[in-house]
């Protein structure tokens, strides 16, 4: 993830109008289980003339001598509201919709996109995908050779049981509304704020190998937080409901009204508590917090272009070398993280991925040990693979597909939550999401989180506030001793990961149960 | 560019088309079309090449204080006529805003050189011919480079039924570098409206020379060290102060300067301020709520002068709002050297530092952040170079590092990955945190 403080043209629009989309990053204490359609059961058709579009497009890439290429052809249709200290600040609603075509000229890429759906400019932009193609061919060393993939006819469509563009602005509003005026009548609150958020992507992809896919996904998430101020400092919580592929029953269910007092008393206990002396303690971390150290940690360092170089430009490379695999001591036994783009509900699960390579289930470590990457067809090859893991993906229909991290979870144990802090002499608890920053290998990292507790003597006691960790991936996943079960794991849906040039956000899930690290360095930041 | 941008007599159709399909009390529109070519290289080899264009516009509309949004890509009258409704509907049943302001009145722009035929000329293959000599000069250090050369042509509109327009065309081009060999980096950006003005090969040779100084980096215990901060790491340490420094937060008591406006925050001898008429920089002549920009002293002489104001916060108090902070210059009073390589030889121990990464906020009460080292450490002693090092966390805060600068060059073209265009000078600190090591 990154950020710079110059706004690009699009983001422009989105600011200058109050329409950007909520990025809400935070922890939260809630999953539900899904029932969703087989993938291909009750999938939509496609658009119009989105299919005659797309051959037109694969015949103009054919005919430029290219041996492989795409279209994907997109229609995004986006809705945020957004509150601000008692206020609706901001009630947004985006279409976005074009289509990007990839061509592959003797081994060498092209990308083009457009927003303009005539057939001349689909001949245009895919005659200009081809004409990069051939620019790209100048500075090949070595050819692209696309990992087989067998040809697909489907159709997928994200289940939900209430469409979230169907529930009345009024009733969104009054959520966030109620939510803030609960947390200011607690004394000491001086700021609250709140989102709703909102896409439906749909998509039809097809590719000169015969895949035709038609998506229809659809994804919420939201929460809200509070601000305390004390005589000499400020302190927030929040309560984040985690992004997910369903649709507004996630947020009915997450009932933002009965969690304001608890969120707006934990904020004013939080700016009156005291920071801890720093030094060695053995943590209890939640799954909203441990999705943001999996995906830092674990989930970044396994992308194989990463790996291989692709990023060392921008989002950097990884310590997880190709050579390392299945040697790599990685963590304890406990440590199983597995990748899961099949399961329903979560981010990264859309059936087919941009290179319209199925979903899959596979093992990243296991038992500790190092054992698999996210790859995409284009990269899968260099480490003796012969199918792609299906993790390609675009976040617009202007954006190149790329390597994205897959549905990364940690593997439930054997534990509970009080299992785990009962065997704790002096530690600390650990909720949510805060600061966090790594390095480009991914090998030092600090985190923060939301909310902390005290453990002492096994219990959970007062609150802490500016807790930060810093340590090295392999040694902290080492000193993993115990996971807690499958009744405590919970899924937390990320979209604001940021990699590539340009700059794209992925969207995925991690998931996790409570887990506990021995004797982790607890730090002073201002020592 | 093989496109046509939509021009201004275009942008008022498509601002007529609104208008005309709008009922509400204010209608306030932002729009922009462009198209940009991106050629990504890695491993000495190209890795992504793509091209993009995409037009936008979006519509905000109020009646009273009941405000709704949307936006489009699609610039056809249905398109525009269904967004103008969707905005109308939202605002309809949406809650009164107590903070809304109707669209700012009619502006006088100050004209901004935004556009530079010598960028928008060059073709993808042009792309692919500049960027050869750059990968063959890694080749030929044994070196892995990885980077990008891009260029962009673009039009920004903003108008409103108050009579407010505002229409401008401008170009943009990067050029970054990150050269690797094995346990050594190197890196270099810039961006450019002129992508002439890349200096593709004197920086490409300077990212080279780092990777080649920085083989078999030497472990340095973390601790506060004397440090030199290129330009690029002066704008990872001190760009956390312009979304700091926003006047709502200051008022509600959220912000690290609260009773800090009018005293002394940096070194007496720094000044900040945003110029965007500079010829080096990325300024525009109109902010996103069509508001003009002008030149603003935010820190003067290390005296907090200004705060970002957005116009209900502005008027709640008196003031003038203020543009969103865009291209940022600070420059040192003090007596300056001509060069980074000059900041060095005046240095008798300090580590210097091209660039940080994965800066994040900490504690915003003291502006206190973290981030690591990037793509360049090394250790000076007695005025060189001695041994690349291996890469810091550090923990520290612009409000306290920027207290004393015991040397400084004159302000310098810096973009990094997580900042945008600035000019800013290379500095010596006397104390910077580090505060733990990494293994590379």
């Amino acid at each position: 993830m990154s950020e710079r403080n110059s706004i690009n043209r699009r983001e422009f629009i989105h600011v200058a109008a109050g329409t950007a989309a909520g990025l809400y990053l935070g922890g939260c204490s809630m999953s539900r289980p899904f029932a969703d359609l087989p993938a291909g059961a009750m999938g939509p058709a496609p658009k119009g003339d989105w299919p005659e579009l797309a051959q037109l497009a694969l015949s103009r890439v054919k005919a430029g001598g290219c041996s492989y290429g795409d279209i994907r052809l997109l229609e995004t249709h986006n809705q945020s509201v957004r509150a601000e200290d008692r206020r609706i600040s901001s009630v947004g609603e985006r279409f976005d919709s074009g289509f990007g075509i990839r061509a592959l000229y003797n081994g060498a890429w092209g990308f083009a996109a457009s927003a303009d759906f005539t057939p001349a400019e689909v001949e245009r932009t895919a005659e200009r995908a081809v004409e990069i193609a051939r620019a790209s061919h100048i500075l090949m060393q070595s050819p692209v050779k696309l990992a087989d993939e067998p040809v697909h006819r489907d159709r997928i469509k994200t289940a939900f049981k209430v469409d979230p563009f169907t529930v009345p602005l009024e009733e969104r509003c009054n959520l966030l509304l109620n939510a803030c005026e609960i947390v200011h009548k607690e004394k000491g609150i001086i700021r609250s704020n709140g989102s709703l958020w909102t896409q439906r992507d749909i998509k039809h992809f097809a590719s000169t190998e015969g895949t035709v896919l038609d998506f229809d996904l659809l994804a919420v998430g939201g929460g809200f937080g509070a601000t305390a101020k004390n005589e000499d400092d400020f302190q927030s919580r929040e309560f984040s409901v985690p992004f997910i592929r369903s649709g507004y029953e996630h947020i009915t269910a997450a009932d933002f009204v009965s969690q304001a007092p608890r969120v707006a008393a934990q904020a004013v206990e939080k700016v009156n508590s005291k920071q801890p002396t720093p030094g060695k303690f053995d943590l209890v971390l939640d799954p909203a917090h441990l999705s943001l150290t999996i995906h830092e940690s674990c989930g970044h360092p396994t992308e194989l272009d990463r790996a291989l170089g692709y990023e060392a430009n921008y989002a950097g490379t990884s310590f997880m070398t190709p050579d390392q695999l299945g040697k790599l001591r990685y963590g304890s036994k406990h440590v199983n993280l597995v990748a899961d783009n099949t399961r329903q509900g979560a981010m990264a699960s859309t059936g087919y991925d941009d290179d319209g390579v199925a979903g899959q289930r596979w093992a990243i470590v296991e038992e500790g040990v190092f054992r698999g990457y996210s790859t995409n067809r284009e990269v899968a090859g260099s480490i003796g693979e012969n199918r792609s893991r299906g993790s390609c993906r675009a976040d617009s229909w202007s954006s190149v597909p790329i390597v994205r991290i897959a549905n990364i979870g940690l593997e439930p144990g054997s534990e509970t939550r009080d299992s785990l802090i009962a065997d704790v002499k002096d530690g600390i608890y650990i909720e949510g999401r805060g600061s966090f920053s790594i390095d480009q290998k991914r090998y030092n990292f600090q985190f923060g989180g939301d909310a902390f507790w005290e453990i002492k003597n096994g219990k959970r006691g007062a609150m802490l506030k500016n807790v930060i960790y810093n340590g090295i991936t392999p040694e902290f996943w080492n000193s993993c001793d115990g996971v807690a079960d499958r009744k405590h794991w919970q899924e937390h849906g990320f979209i604001n990961c940021g990699k590539g040039q340009p700059g794209q956000s992925g969207w995925m899930t991690h998931a996790a149960s409570d887990a506990r690290f021995r004797q982790v360095n607890v730090i002073n930041p201002k020592a | 560019m093989s496109v046509k941008l939509a021009s201004e007599s275009t942008f008022r159709r498509i601002v007529d088309t609104i208008f005309s399909a709008a009922t509400a009390e204010h209608t306030f529109i932002s729009f922009g079309d462009g198209e940009s070519s991106t050629l990504r290289f890695a491993n000495n080899q190209v890795a992504q090449n793509v091209s993009v264009r995409e037009p936008s516009v979006s519509v905000r509309v109020a009646f009273g204080k009941k405000v709704g949004s949307a936006s489009t890509n699609r610039l056809d009258t249905a398109s525009l006529t269904t967004m103008v409704r969707q905005a109308e509907t939202i605002a309809r049943l949406a809650p009164e805003d107590p903070e809304y302001l109707p669209p700012l009145p009619k502006q006088d722009y100050m004209r901004v050189p935004s556009f530079r035929d010598s960028t928008a000329s060059v073709s993808p293959m042009e792309l692919a011919k500049r960027t050869k000599p750059v990968i063959d000069q890694c080749a030929r250090n044994n070196l892995v480079g990885a980077g990008i050369l891009s260029n962009g042509v673009s039009a920004r509109g903003v108008a409103a039924s108050s009579g407010l327009f505002g229409y401008a065309q401008s170009t943009e081009s990067e050029f970054s570098l990150t050269a690797t060999a094995g346990d050594s980096s190197g890196w270099t950006f810039n961006g450019h409206r002129d992508i002439d003005a890349l200096d593709i090969a004197a920086r490409t040779k300077r990212a080279v020379d780092k990777a080649l100084q920085s083989k078999e980096p030497r472990e340095l215990p973390a601790g506060h060290y004397p440090v030199i901060l290129e330009p690029a790491a002066v704008a990872g340490v001190f760009g956390p102060f312009f979304f700091a420094a926003d006047a709502k937060s200051y008022y509600k008591g959220n912000s690290p300067f609260v009773g800090k406006v009018g005293s002394t925050v940096l070194d007496s001898r720094l000044t900040v301020r945003t110029d965007p008429t500079h010829p080096d920089l990325l300024g525009d002549s109109f902010d996103g709520s069509g508001l003009s920009v002008r030149p603003i002293v935010w820190i003067e002489n290390g005296v907090l002068k200004q705060l970002y104001y957005d116009r209900f916060t502005a008027k709640e108090h008196g003031v003038e709002p203020t543009p969103r902070p865009s291209a940022p210059v600070m420059s040192f009073s003090g007596p300056t050297v001509g060069s980074i390589d000059e900041l060095i030889a005046g240095t008798k121990r300090a580590v210097l530092i091209t660039n940080f990464w994965y800066i994040r906020s900490v504690d915003p009460k003291d502006l206190t952040i973290t981030g690591m080292t990037r793509d360049g450490t090394f250790l000076v002693e007695d005025g060189k170079i001695v041994a690349g090092v291996k890469n810091f966390r550090f923990h520290d805060s612009p409000m306290r590092c920027f207290q004393q600068v015991d040397a400084a060059t004159a302000p310098m073209e810096s973009i990094t990955m997580e900042r945008g265009k600035m000019m800013l000078p290379a500095v010596r600190l006397p104390d910077f945190h580090l505060s733990s090591v990494t293994k590379f």
